[in-house]
């Protein structure tokens, strides 16, 4: 009975098996969503592609590295204004497009000289930059471009470069979670090891898991400074090209996303024996449990102590201030996959919302065994969820607000609910202590906002014809 | 000791702590095995060793699981070491049901990360 066969999915009873309403004193032995598999046909996915994973999430952050996407122009374009992982260095990443423009002559006839020309005219014309990404796309991986052998004849060329090749066409995998697998793994393969770090603390870690969306990364960093922990590698917010070379010098690696950079986080644990320590960098609760349990694995639990105390001096009364008027709050999240079970309870402990429903686009089971142990019954939790779905579990649990991306949110704001972006933020940073009282701003400012109301009321009257949406 | 303490813990444990959820069966045996034996040595006042990598890994998690425990469950001050024994034990196996034994993740014995 807990997987759920919603009305709108009469005709592709495939999705009951994605679909799980919690109830008591069921758990995860009894049921567990299909997740990480083929997006079923008849289905409206709102996915991404395996090279969105590899490219769009973790190594588009790079910020000293030119990202060549070898394809059409199409498959180059996510930009500044769409994707918001600033640097501090003027955030040469969000700047700049490259690609390698393939046209039809060029699928025809091969584009491994196209290829190395846009190589070194992107070296000539940013001669300061001296690292590179090239990734293949499907086209370029259907006609059999030998990328590698290309990169091998640059580097030989110009020995004072480091290229990566990310071989990680869209139809790689079912959703993005294959390009962070694929990019991790070739990663720690071909880079890690090869360069070494200067140490400058007895304490150090790699911070895996962590894009600085709007600042993240950098908020953090005040933190492990203020404790003396010298981050080797952020995997990959504000992060350069060579520090992820030397990920293997860290004692210890700080999980966040477990799902996009957990392969990574596993393989140093295999190699170089670095253990894995995953936390939760959202919400007040689980980030002072995130300082301590660093602290405790380094012995100066008293510095993370003081931290803590200090964070919880200047946030904790803004936080209470929003938690007072967001108390009772129905939420949904509808995000990538991690962010379901690490906002779930911190929402719920400390701003005291209640997640009514939940969909991940590219989380795997065990983002699933983790969202059901932290959420509520009476919550449906979703794998690939579809539009008509969506529409469906809106009338079923009427949340207040949801936290999705663009996609999603275009859909809701035209039924009036209000929606903040889940992915890149509406005004982050979000994690960490301040990060998490931003979290509640927004969500109070778009409960709270009058405009949405507003906005759905048409002062014609009756006299005008209403515009049906395709879900009514 | 009662199955309603037990339960406690339990519950607790599976909607907190994210060690019991890595990817493949062994790491998350790995961890049940480490941190609660660590759990047990700090309950019952005794030296842990903190000499290895893995060894202050499973400290740091034990501690917290400790602390928290103390913290939010007091009648766990009033139990004997004996209890707390069978306690931590009643717990760990049903982490290790819910998380390895008994768990439907289709990935959880596949050979590569």
């Amino acid at each position: 009975m807990p997987m759920v066969l919603l009305n709108c999915d009469k005709d592709i009873p495939e999705r009951e098996k994605h679909i799980y309403l919690k109830v008591d004193g069921e758990d995860t032995r009894d049921f567990l969503p299909i997740s990480n598999a083929p997006t079923i046909p008849g289905t409206l996915s709102e996915r991404g592609c395996a090279f969105c994973g590899a490219k769009l999430v973790i190594g588009g952050v790079l910020k000293d590295t030119i990202q060549m996407v070898h394809g059409p122009i199409g498959c180059a374009y996510d930009t500044w204004h769409t994707k918001r992982y600033p640097s501090d260095n003027g955030h040469f990443q969000m700047k700049y497009v490259w690609s390698t423009d393939m046209k039809e002559s060029h699928i025809v006839f091969g584009g491994d000289k196209r290829l190395e020309k846009a190589i070194h005219e992107a070296f000539d014309e940013m001669p300061h930059i001296k690292r590179m990404i090239v990734y293949t796309t499907c086209p370029t991986a259907l006609i059999g471009d030998d990328v590698k052998a290309v990169v091998k004849r640059v580097m030989e060329a110009r020995p004072d470069t480091d290229i990566f090749t990310c071989e990680c066409p869209g139809f790689a995998g079912v959703s993005q979670s294959k390009g962070h697998h694929v990019l991790n793994i070739g990663w720690v393969n071909e880079k890690v090891g090869t360069v070494e770090p200067e140490v400058t603390s007895p304490y150090t870690i790699n911070f895996i898991g962590d894009y600085n969306i709007q600042g993240d990364t950098q908020l953090l960093q005040q933190y492990w400074d203020k404790l003396g922990i010298q981050v080797i590698a952020h995997f990959t917010g504000n992060a350069n090209y060579d520090d992820l070379r030397a990920m293997h010098r860290a004692q210890l690696n700080v999980v966040n996303c477990a799902r996009s950079a957990g392969y990574i986080a596993n393989e140093l644990k295999k190699r170089y024996g670095i253990p894995r320590l995953d936390i939760d960098s959202w919400g007040f609760n689980y980030m002072a449990e995130g300082i301590r349990k660093v602290c405790a694995f380094f012995g100066i639990e008293e510095k993370g102590e003081a931290l803590i105390a200090e964070e919880y001096a200047k946030w904790k009364p803004q936080l209470d201030w929003y938690k007072e008027r967001l108390k009772g709050t129905k939420m949904a999240i509808w995000t990538g996959g991690p962010r379901l079970w690490h906002w779930t309870k911190s929402v719920e402990d400390d701003l005291g919302v209640q997640v009514v429903a939940m969909s991940s686009k590219f989380g795997h089971q065990e983002d699933f065994e983790k969202v059901i142990a932290r959420g509520q019954s009476g919550t449906y939790y979703v794998d690939d969820g579809n539009e008509l779905e969506f529409f469906e579990i809106i009338d079923l649990v009427k949340p207040d607000v949801i936290f999705t991306g663009p996609r999603v949110g275009e859909l809701v704001k035209k039924l009036h609910i209000p929606y903040v972006n889940g992915h890149a933020y509406h005004n982050g940073p979000y994690m960490g202590f301040e990060g998490f009282v931003n979290l509640a701003r927004d969500m109070y400012n778009a409960v709270h906002n009058p405009l949405l109301k507003l906005a759905a009321t048409d002062i014609r009257g009756e006299t005008t014809t209403r515009f049906l949406e395709a879900a009514e | 000791m009662s199955a309603e303490q037990i339960d406690q813990l339990y519950n607790f444990c599976q909607e907190r702590y994210l060690w019991q959820f890595f990817s493949r069966s062994w790491d998350r045996q790995e961890n049940l095995d480490g941190i609660f034996a660590v759990a047990a040595a700090l309950f019952a006042g005794e030296e842990v060793k903190r000499d290895t990598p893995m060894e202050k890994l499973f400290y740091a998690d034990a501690k917290i699981m400790v602390a928290d425990f103390q913290e939010r469950f007091p009648w766990i001050a009033a139990c004997k070491p004996e209890e707390i024994r069978s306690l931590l034990s009643g717990v760990k196996d049903r982490l290790t049901e819910i998380a390895i034994t008994k768990s439907l993740n289709g990935e959880l014995t596949h050979s590569l990360y």
